[in-house]
């Protein structure tokens, strides 16, 4: 069956010269931008293709003349000089990579596959065009770009395609990276996530048969800038715009954690909570997690973890130096002293009072969004918090993985997690986990049919770094096995170069926004899960919003335009209102 | 070879003969020189002024081009060789009313009018057999669209002898009468036949392929106000005979006729001018009007007043006859051209007896819109509908080797022999 050409845009030009790697592309005098998309159609030997072409550099091109400098000199030189009928023989060099292409298979379905043939001889060139080609790209493309959680739209040159790009929910634990300098629009980006997954597990809630999966996220704000929004609308909107049983279904009582509850505004602070850990809920592998601590420093904390346990840190903050065992300095009890000195003067780490703990994991385990304020803390808060949360999730879940029923369950949990924390969430953790019911005996259901949990790791070198994932690091066990647990990384960074490398390669999906310097585009393109190489113009010319996707599920490195969340908020905001709720009628008297 | 050229050895040599070059010819043409160089600068040399780059003419026009290009050797089967030739048109319009200053009437109209473009031409012949003259003239016959002998040959007499010989009748009583029944067949036309070497039928049919383009403009609908082709409006004469020894001389003043009575001025521009001392004209003209002045020179013939000029006394084709050539240079950065016209045309429209003022002021006017078409920034100083035309007939090695490859498979397809189309040094690769 004959493709309909006249669906893959505007008839552009031809390929000339190149290789299953990069084209030569001889085309029409047009406005073209580096990194547009272009098909080619090619029906070499009978079997039809449509490869995907991606503009890397442009060079203006005149037909029949060899020496544009010269041409371009006489102008100069001899004013009364003209070209003429040059217009036809204008042309456009265009060079870049070839992404890859698509085909039918025997089914019918379009495939789409790496860079591994050439396009016909002269094989006809067309530019996408916003309105025509959306439909056919979007099926072709449709292994590429499907998926649960909405990113943007696929962009072609400087204008989008009705192609949204989207991430699958089975490949979010294999955590995702988002890597951008600032003012590239990471914050309006995580927003238009948080967006996503509500729109997700809104979308699962209304097709209770459908069996779709439900999506918690961690969502660390370090500007408190989510709820409220940036500029017109926040997650507040969507959560105002929602009737209450969507709401309770969707969001629940509450989806924004803060350090002061009383300095957020009215109509946020009635589904706010306060952030409040307690010293019994940190183990000492938590803190190794955010700061590098002496061998010394380690052994005498593990020591007085053992002895202690979960009062392991009032042991240690209230230990006299007369009083310390005989195998440790006073330099080292006063080393670690000075270490865990910010959570006596941190509000949010208390001796004792209610902890926040329950109602996050309560949150995480039945596919809910949390938006931390971080804007108020310290960093060692923020990061201590974020792998707090990190480890008791993981460890909640590697105690059910370990288990073959409930009661195998509470056994392992309490080997693993502080008593405090287990004792007041295991009643809950057996409805959670339980697959017919909550008695000891109930088989544990599978971790990865629970909600997927995404944490947020902002300003993730400071934590992610080769020296603290050297050690007892907990990201460096969620990095590796997240994937088990259905839990994954959100890894928010301006930095690509100082990541450590395990976290790096257990990436599988990049979402790379305009970047810094040279070092750092450079550093991307190297640790993309799908080659990019050659891109490297087209970072240094990105704007606010525009990204790169690359994953290692996927073939083709996806140019993706993000939306302003105000935009989307506005076009799906009918969405949230309850389909059956009616609005009240005035009664007229 | 570098070995040898990059001596001193070789340098001597060269300077020999450039000294005997000075030495002989220079000085002899400094000597005749001199006796013109005052006639040149008063009174054949000349600038004018050209167009304003944004004039808007009242009446824009058409200007045609022809040119081509080709091969007497696209395959070489013994003692035969076959040719290939490229015939291309190119009509510009001035279009200074839309602004679009000179661009090409699209394709689908030219070839409409004029057949599909370039043209190609294909002829063969044995060097050996005897055959060149009657493959030749079946070529050109086939070729050249005016296929009535007598109406072909009528127009160079009626040039030559005006007043004299009006048509064909009008031959006998003449010196040419004897001649007739050869002025009545295309081979007849060839008295060239001892000197029939590949290269001459090559240019002859080339030369009557961009004949029968341009006759073909004047008989379209295209109606161009100007007509150009490559080259000089040179008639070869038979010196015994008196009248052209090749077809192609016949169907050049065909062709000045036909332009006349259409009103189109046919000219020829040549790069290779072949004017002896045009270097020290140009200084002349740099010297008179500036280093970046457009400038004119008229070659007188012995006809004009004044007569000739001494530099070319001895050379038989300066002017041609029949014609009437200019020096002339549009830009700074280039070596003279030569530009010919019908001498009919000019005697009639340039030319005015007793007036040289009035005969400048047409000069003046011809050369500004000469020049005005001469401005493309790809090939300053060129009509640019040449430069097109060039370009267009061009064919290249690889085109060349690609004709040569189709050649090869055409015979296999046909069932013949195999043969190899490259040159027969190719096999000993040399």
């Amino acid at each position: 069956m004959k493709l309909d050409k006249d669906k893959l845009g505007e008839l552009y030009g031809k390929v000339g010269v190149g290789n299953q790697t990069t084209l030569g592309i001889m085309g029409r005098n047009r406005d073209i931008s580096v990194g547009e998309i272009f098909m080619i159609y090619s029906d070499r030997d009978g079997n039809e293709r449509v490869f995907f072409f991606r503009v890397l550099g442009l060079e203006n091109y005149l037909r029949q003349v060899d020496d544009m400098s010269r041409i371009a000199g006489t102008l100069m030189v001899e004013g009364d000089a003209y070209l003429s009928g040059i217009d036809r023989n204008m042309l456009l060099s265009l060079g870049g990579r070839m992404l890859g292409y698509a085909e039918k298979d025997e089914k019918g379905e379009w495939t789409f596959k790496s860079p591994r043939r050439l396009p016909d001889h002269l094989a006809s060139v067309y530019r996408p065009v916003p309105g025509t080609s959306d439909e056919f790209v979007r099926e072709m493309l449709a292994c590429q770009t499907d998926g649960e959680v909405h990113i943007g739209d696929l962009q072609v040159g400087e204008k989008t395609l009705d192609v949204p790009v989207k991430i699958p929910i089975m490949y979010l634990p294999m955590h995702v990276g988002i890597f951008g300098s600032t003012g590239a629009g990471k914050s309006n980006l995580m927003m238009v996530l948080i967006k996503s997954i509500i729109d997700t597990n809104l979308d699962a809630i209304r097709n209770p048969n459908a069996d779709k999966p439900r999506l918690s996220a961690f969502c660390i704000d370090p500007h408190d800038e989510f709820a409220k929004g940036v500029d017109k609308y926040g997650i507040q909107s969507i959560v105002k715009d929602m009737s209450s049983t969507t709401r309770t279904d969707v969001i629940g009582d509450y989806y924004y954690l803060t350090t002061h509850k009383s300095a957020t505004t009215r109509d946020i602070r009635a589904y706010t909570r306060e952030i409040r850990i307690l010293y019994s809920e940190i183990q000492p592998r938590d803190l190794y997690s955010i700061r590098e601590y002496t061998a010394e420093m380690s052994s005498f904390i593990d020591s007085q973890y053992h002895s202690a346990g979960e009062n392991w840190i009032d042991s240690i903050l209230n230990m006299a130096e007369d009083s310390i065992p005989g195998s440790i300095s006073v330099q080292t009890l006063r080393a670690v002293k000075r270490r865990l000195s910010f959570l006596e003067r941190s509000p949010i780490f208390i001796d004792s009072g209610t902890s926040i703990l329950d109602d996050i994991f309560f949150a995480m385990e039945t596919g809910r969004i949390l938006v931390v304020n971080t804007s108020l803390m310290s960093d060692m808060e923020q990061f201590l918090l974020t792998t707090i949360v990190t480890r008791t999730l993981s460890d909640m879940r590697r105690a059910l993985k370990s288990s073959g029923n409930l009661g195998d369950f509470v056994t392992q949990g309490q080997k693993r997690l502080p008593p405090g924390f287990f004792n007041r969430v295991k009643q809950k953790a057996r409805a959670f986990y339980g697959k017919d019911g909550i008695a000891d005996t109930s088989e544990v259901r599978d971790p990865r049919k629970l909600p997927v949990i995404q944490v947020t790791v902002e300003e993730a070198p400071t934590i992610l770094n080769p020296v603290l994932m050297r050690g007892q690091s907990v990201f460096k066990d969620i990095s590796r096995q997240g994937r088990k647990f259905n839990i994954g990384l959100l890894v928010v960074s301006q930095q690509v170069s100082v990541l450590d490398n395990v976290i790096l390669s257990q990436m599988n999906t990049e979402i790379n926004l305009r970047l810094g310097n040279e070092r750092e585009i450079r550093a991307c393109i190297e640790n993309a899960s799908v080659n990019i190489n050659g891109f490297e113009n087209e970072f240094r010319v990105m704007s606010r919003g525009e990204a790169i996707v690359t994953a290692s599920y996927r073939e083709l490195p996806l140019p993706v335009r993000i939306p302003l969340f105000d935009t989307v908020y506005e076009k799906d905001r009918h969405r949230y209102k309850d389909k059956k709720s009616k609005k009240d009628e005035k009664h007229i008297l | 070879m570098l070995d040898k050229i990059l001596t001193e050895k070789f340098r001597r040599t060269l300077k020999i003969v450039f000294t005997d070059i000075k030495n002989q010819q220079d000085r002899r043409d400094e000597q005749e020189f001199a006796k013109d160089e005052v006639r040149i600068k008063e009174r054949l040399l000349d600038s004018f002024t050209p167009y304003s780059p944004d004039i808007i003419l009242e009446n824009d026009y058409r200007i045609a081009a022809i040119d081509g290009s080709g091969t007497d050797s696209l395959m070489t089967l013994d003692d035969i060789r076959v040719h290939l030739l490229s015939t291309s048109s190119i009509v510009v319009d001035t279009n200074t009313q839309s602004e679009n200053l000179f661009s090409p009437i699209d394709r689908e109209t030219l070839e409409t009018e004029l057949g599909e473009q370039p043209h190609l031409d294909i002829h063969w012949h044995s060097g050996v057999r005897g055959d060149a003259r009657s493959k030749l003239a079946g070529t050109l016959a086939n070729i050249y669209p005016l296929k009535d002998i007598a109406s072909l040959t009528l127009p160079f007499f009626k040039d030559f002898k005006p007043g004299e010989i009006s048509s064909f009748s009008d031959l006998t009583d003449t010196e040419y009468e004897k001649f007739i029944p050869r002025l009545r067949e295309m081979e007849s036309l060839i008295s060239r036949e001892q000197h029939l070497t590949n290269p001459t039928v090559h240019d002859e049919i080339r030369k009557v392929s961009e004949y029968a383009a341009a006759r073909n403009i004047l008989t379209s609908d295209i109606c161009p106000k100007y007509l150009l082709i490559d080259g000089a409006l040179s008639v070869f004469m038979h010196f015994v005979r008196r009248y052209p020894s090749m077809p192609s001389g016949f169907m050049l003043r065909d062709l000045c006729a036909l332009a006349r009575q259409k009103d189109v001025i046919l000219c020829a521009v040549s790069k290779n001018h072949t004017i002896p001392f045009a270097h020290r004209i140009a200084g002349m003209a740099r010297e008179v009007f500036g280093d970046n002045a457009k400038w004119f020179c008229h070659l007188p013939s012995k006809e004009d007043p004044e007569g000739g000029l001494h530099i070319y006394e001895d050379r038989t084709y300066i002017p041609p006859m029949l014609a009437v050539p200019y020096l002339y240079s549009f830009s700074r950065d280039n070596r003279p051209s030569r530009i010919d016209f019908d001498r009919i045309w000019w005697l009639q429209n340039i030319f005015v007896p007793t007036d040289p003022k009035a005969t400048r002021a047409n000069e003046k006017a011809l050369f500004s819109e000469l020049e005005f078409m001469s401005r493309d920034a790809r090939w300053y100083g060129y009509p640019v509908s040449l430069a097109l035309a060039h370009v267009s007939c061009k064919l290249s090695h690889e085109d060349l080797r690609l004709a040569k490859d189709v050649c090869m498979d055409v015979r296999n397809e046909m069932g013949l022999d195999k043969r190899k189309a490259q040159d027969l040094r190719a096999d000993y690769d040399l």
